[in-house]
Order: structure tokens, then sequence, then C-alpha cells
């Protein structure tokens, strides 16, 4: 009961911050109330959020997935290849999933079987599927990407929301569910909260752990198909850093580096957050400078809040104890 | 409940504070030119490729074995893949006439592997090449190398951008040059007034810093009627660039133009253009073969090309002048042009009215 209140709080606050940068932007600057740049603000922050939605994933097993923008780069220039050889859009996307989901698994066997810190092992992997990136098409950009391919993301519903927020949505909701209502999600919150328990209470702790990575890798896959839409171009060289973006949304979100805790919803509106931020900032003319310390900021004030709730946790548990 | 609407009290109070500072703040932060604290070749007494082969005369032959080696930023990027490829051209182009010479061209892991860069320029001085061309990835990261070089009696000229004070000769584009070209371009379409905005890269490079004051000093000096609306930093980040673009383009509905650092960041400006299916302009830098494209289709608007094909024989010329014993100027500025649809078919060599060198009897 308590750790589900503390998420709602979390929840909550996520959600009257957002609206008190929204209210403080559009008085600065009122076009950022305007409907198209609200829709821009939850389109600019698909793609953040699909990594960070993936990452999540990770971080609640008490680990971390730094090759997701490396993921999300292979993918890209996969399915991009694909495309422009004139295979079919849908199955090229499915490749890319699968490709994605492979990718995540790939670190999920180093992290499990080998026994490797997610950190390191991802940090290797970061390194080793951008150099894979960069050879499948010699460095070069996939150009010249297929309308039909783009038109799947890009196209509006209900008049004039893109495609691609409902993607984001989508992978939300799927995560979410898995989370809280499968044994895997239950595993992977078990295994954050505590790993030797959950070995000894019998649970197959390998398996959740390389499907955990798998989803993140899927996170990725999405987003960089994403943007493949987006641009209609795709180079190896991007999503350098968004690994580090991601991160912050989840961090935002309430999910703890030290694992077992964490929410799609949380980390989902940390990605809003961040780019309701990025946004108002750009709209209102910030210098770019600042606008790093104001992320930063944010990202150390969500992790002070973090702080506070368990301290209120611990006094309410004495409480009740002594009653 | 209670002490969350407090906890929520703090945070939108610190949020607003630095919402206001940051505000406040925005006129004072960037912006400013380096030229005071470091070398800056764009300022510095240059004379043009075409001024150095007129007043040096023919390229002097030389008999020993002649290696170079060039050291890039990075080939992820495809400017220095071409520039690679200048190199390896003018070396082919003068083993053809007689010399014994060649080139090697490398980089290290990506544009942030500083001291990677730095070990293959040792490296090089280990291994006792003849002459460094370099193009370092900040000002400062090859210094050591290139004071041991030096040491050792090794030419070293600097080329293109990440400028090394240090070195005695530079080979490149006048970098502000680009900036005011496009300047020019955009005041003779937009009839001399107007709202133009700026998409700037990494702050640490000399040629984002460079070109962005071009432009600038540009519009201040010959269209006072000209507004730069906005200037925010992309990182060369293409997906970044589009983002903010995006807001730009509901934020004034009357933006006429966009000035992107380099092309990656223009072409990404170019889809939120695209999409908003409004008529701004848009241009970039570099000349990269997808810009090109996008301007036959008639989508971006103009890029300055700088030729890197030619800016790498130009280095590996210089280089032999050096050795050869012919005194080079400090700075020596490579050619390029603007490209919009009115010339993007014409070939480069004829933009630039290239010619090969001559090369002494």
């Amino acid at each position: 009961m308590k750790l589900k209140s503390a998420g709602f709080n979390r929840e909550f606050s996520l959600i009257v911050a957002i609206f008190i940068m929204v209210i403080v932007f559009s008085i600065i600057q009122p076009v950022y109330l305007s409907t198209g740049n609200l829709l821009d603000i939850m389109d600019q922050s698909v793609i953040n959020g699909l990594l960070a939605l993936g990452i999540t994933y990770a971080i609640i097993t008490g680990g971390i997935d730094l090759s997701v923008g490396s993921i999300f780069a292979i993918v890209i220039v996969v399915v991009g290849d694909l495309l422009v050889r004139g295979v079919d859009p849908v199955i090229a996307i499915v490749c890319g999933i699968v490709l994605g989901f492979l990718l995540g698994l790939f670190n999920g066997l180093l992290i499990s079987k080998l026994k490797l810190q997610p950190f390191i092992a991802t940090l290797g992997t970061m390194s080793a599927y951008r150099g894979i990136a960069y050879i499948i098409t010699g460095g070069w950009p996939v150009l010249d990407i297929p309308s039909n391919f783009r038109s799947i993301f890009n196209s509006k519903l209900f008049g004039s929301i893109p495609i691609s927020i409902f993607v984001l949505l989508a992978f939300a909701v799927v995560g979410h569910v898995i989370l809280k209502y499968t044994k895997l999600g239950t595993y992977i919150y078990a295994i954050g909260g505590n790993e030797e328990a959950t070995i000894l209470s019998g649970v197959n702790v390998n398996r959740s752990k390389m499907l955990a990575y798998a989803i993140s890798g899927t996170g990725a896959a999405l987003a960089g198909m994403v943007l493949l839409a987006r641009l209609g171009s795709g180079e190896p060289a991007a999503g350098q850093t968004y690994e580090l973006n991601a991160i912050a949304a989840a961090a935002i979100g309430g999910a703890s580096l030290a694992g077992g805790r964490g929410t799609m919803i949380g980390t989902l509106l940390g990605a809003i957050l961040l780019s309701t931020l990025k946004v108002g900032l750009v709209v209102v003319g910030v210098d770019t400078f600042w606008q790093y310390i104001a992320t930063g900021a944010i990202i150390v004030i969500a992790a002070y809040f973090e702080v506070i709730q368990d301290k209120v946790k611990k006094i309410n548990f004495s409480k009740k104890k002594i009653a | 409940m209670k002490k969350s609407n407090k906890k929520l009290l703090v945070t939108s109070a610190l949020a607003m504070s630095l919402l206001i500072t940051g505000c406040s703040s925005s006129s004072t932060g960037g912006g400013e030119s380096s030229s005071d604290k470091s070398f800056n070749p764009d300022n510095a007494d240059g004379k043009t490729y075409e001024e150095v082969r007129d007043s040096l005369g023919a390229v002097p032959m030389v008999s020993d074995e002649i290696r170079l080696g060039g050291v890039a930023k990075a080939f992820e990027n495809e400017y220095w893949r071409t520039l690679k490829e200048g190199m390896e051209t003018g070396a082919e182009k003068f083993s053809n006439k007689g010399y014994n010479l060649t080139v090697d061209m490398k980089s290290p892991q990506g544009e942030s592997d500083e001291e990677g860069q730095l070990s293959i320029v040792k490296d090089m001085i280990n291994k006792k090449y003849t002459a460094l061309l370099l193009s370092p990835i900040s000002d400062s990261n090859l210094v050591p190398g290139v004071e041991s070089a030096l040491e050792a009696d090794i030419p070293v000229i600097n080329v293109n951008d990440g400028i090394i004070k240090e070195a005695p000769n530079f080979v490149g584009p006048k970098a502000d040059q680009n900036g005011e070209l496009l300047a020019e371009w955009i005041s003779e379409k937009i009839d001399g007034k107007g709202k133009v905005a700026i998409i700037v890269g990494m702050p640490k490079a000399f040629a984002a810093r460079q070109r962005t004051l071009g432009f600038e000093n540009w519009m201040k000096e010959n269209a006072p009627d000209i507004e730069i609306a906005e200037k925010q930093n992309a990182d060369w980040d293409r997906s970044k660039a589009k983002d903010i673009a995006a807001t730009w383009i509901k934020k004034h509905s009357d933006l006429d133009a966009i000035f992107a650092n380099n092309d990656t960041m223009a072409l990404g400006a170019q889809e939120a253009v695209n999409e908003s299916g409004r008529d701004i302009l848009v241009v970039g830098v570099d000349g990269i073969g997808e810009a090109y494209d996008s301007i036959r289709k008639g989508e971006m608007d103009a890029t300055i090309d700088s030729f890197p094909l030619y800016k790498g024989q130009i280095a590996v010329e210089m280089a032999i002048r050096q050795l050869g014993g012919q005194k080079l100027p400090r700075v020596i500025w490579t050619p390029q042009a603007l490209i919009d649809s009115t010339n993007v078919e014409t070939s480069a060599e004829e933009i630039i009215k290239w010619t090969d060198p001559e090369i002494a009897k």
C-alpha cells in the first residue's frame, strides 16, 4: 500500500510540475499554449520517451542500459537500408523490432549469464553496436526513405495528433501491463529489490533480466524507426548521448538506480516534463548554455524528492510501529 | 498529502527561479568571439591558395621520399572522408609527376576522442613521417604533439578546422566568410528585411563560432532591417535541429529564413519547414551530398561548399612547397562557394576554376 501511494505522489507531483511549467512559459510567451505547440511538446518527447521507457526496465532490475543510443542507430540504418531496397514497410518495421529485441537480449545475456556488471557490459556494447552501425553503411547516411514508411509514423489521427505519439503511449501501456500484471513484472521488481532473495525463492532471474534488456532494446528500436520516419534519412551517428537524456527522464519519473523502483507512467511523465522544459526554453529564447543548467537542476531536484519521500515513508513506518 | 504539497511548492519555486535567472541572463551568455584569446586564422594576414601559387611559382621538385601523415577529426563524418580522399588524390597526382610521395590519413574514434587523436600524432612522430597535416578536434588537444613534432623538425600544417596556434601554417577556408556569404544571399532573397533564425553547432567548434559571427556581423552592418530573432544550439544533431526549428516556426508566423551552421542541421530544419508547409528559406554549410540532392529537389535553398576534395589537394601541395624550401604564409585560404539552385549542377572544378599546380622542372 505504502509503495503504491508513494508512486501516486510522484506521478501527481510530476503532473503538477508540468502544469506549472506550461503556465509559466505561457505567461512569458503566449504562443506556447497553442495546440500546435502542445502537440509538438508531446511529439518531441516521443523519441526520448521510448528510449526512457525501455531503459526503465533495465533500471528497475538494478541495472542500466547505456547501449540504447547505439541500438537506436543500428535499427535506423538497417531498417533504412531495407526500405531503400524496396522491402515492404510493415516487414521492415517487424525486422526493426526483432533486431532491437535481439540486441537487447544480447546485453541481457552478457549481464545474466556472464555476470557482467550492467554498466560495464552495456558500455562495451554501446561502443561495439555503434561500430556495427558505422560498418553497415560505411559511415554514410541512409537517404531517401520511401514515403509509404514515413507516412506510417507521420500521419495524423483525430485530425492533428501524430501517430508517433500513439506509438509512445502504446509502448507505455504494454510496458505498464507487463510490469504490474505479469509474473515477469513482479520478478523484475523483485530482482531490483533483492536479487539474492529472488534467486533463493526459485525465480529464473537470468531469464527475467534478459527479457528486461530485450524490452529496453525494443524501445530503442521503436525510437529509431520514429526518427527515421521523421527525418526521411538516417545516420549511423544518430543517437549519441541520447542514453543520458533517457536516464534523466527515468530518474525524474522516479526510477531508482539502486533498483526495485520505477514505473512506466513516471518515466513517461519524466520524458514529457523534459520536453516541456526544452520546448519552453526554446520558445522563450533562453540561451542554450543556460538550458543545460536548467535540465541539470530539474534532475537534481527530482532526485532530492526521492530522498524526501524516503524520509517521509520511514517516519510513517515508525509511527505505525509505535501505535 | 500535506507534505507533498509543500514539496511541490518548493519545486515550483525552484523551477520558476531557474526560469527567471535563465531568461534574464539569456542575453549575456555566448556569442562572444574568442579571437582575442587565441589565434584566429579568419582575422590573420592570410593569402588565398591562388595568391600563394602566384607568388611562390611552381612546386619545387623533391627527390627524397615524402611520407605525409594526415589526422582528421572523425571519418564518421562525410566531410572528413572527402578530405581524406582529397589528400589521397593530391598524393596520387604528385607521385604520377615523379614525386616519391605517400599520404596516410587517420582519424580517432569519433569527435570526442581527443586523447586518441593525440596518440595518433605521437605515433606518426615516432615513425618519422616527413610532414604532418592536422585537423584537431579541439583548439588544444594536439598542442603537445605539435610541439614535439616541431622539436623533431617535422613540419606541421594545420588543416581546416580545429585551430592550433602553435602550428606554423594554417590551410583552410575562411570560416566567417561562409556566414557572410549566406547572410548576403538571404538578404538578397528577402529584400533586406525580415526575420531570420540561427541554429548553432557545438559551441566548442571554431567553425560554429565563426560561421555564426560572420553571419551576425554581416547582417548588423548591411541589413539593419533583418532581425535575428532566434539563436539556439543543436550540437550538429539533425533531430535536435528539427525540433528547435519546429518550435520557432510555431512561434514566429513571419519567419523568413533559417541558417544552420552545417548541412546536417539544415536538413533537419528543412523537415520541420516541409511539415509546416510554409515558405521559409533554409541554408546550411559544408556542401554534403545530401544537401546537394535537397537543393536539386527544391527543398533546401543554399549551402556553402568548401570543396574538401580540393582542399586536401591544396594541403598536400603546400606541404611539398614547405618541404621543398619555400616559405609559406602563416594562413592560406582555400576556396569556398555558395551553392544554390542556379549552380547546383555545375562541377566544382568550374565553380572554383581549379587547375592542378605547376611543377618545377
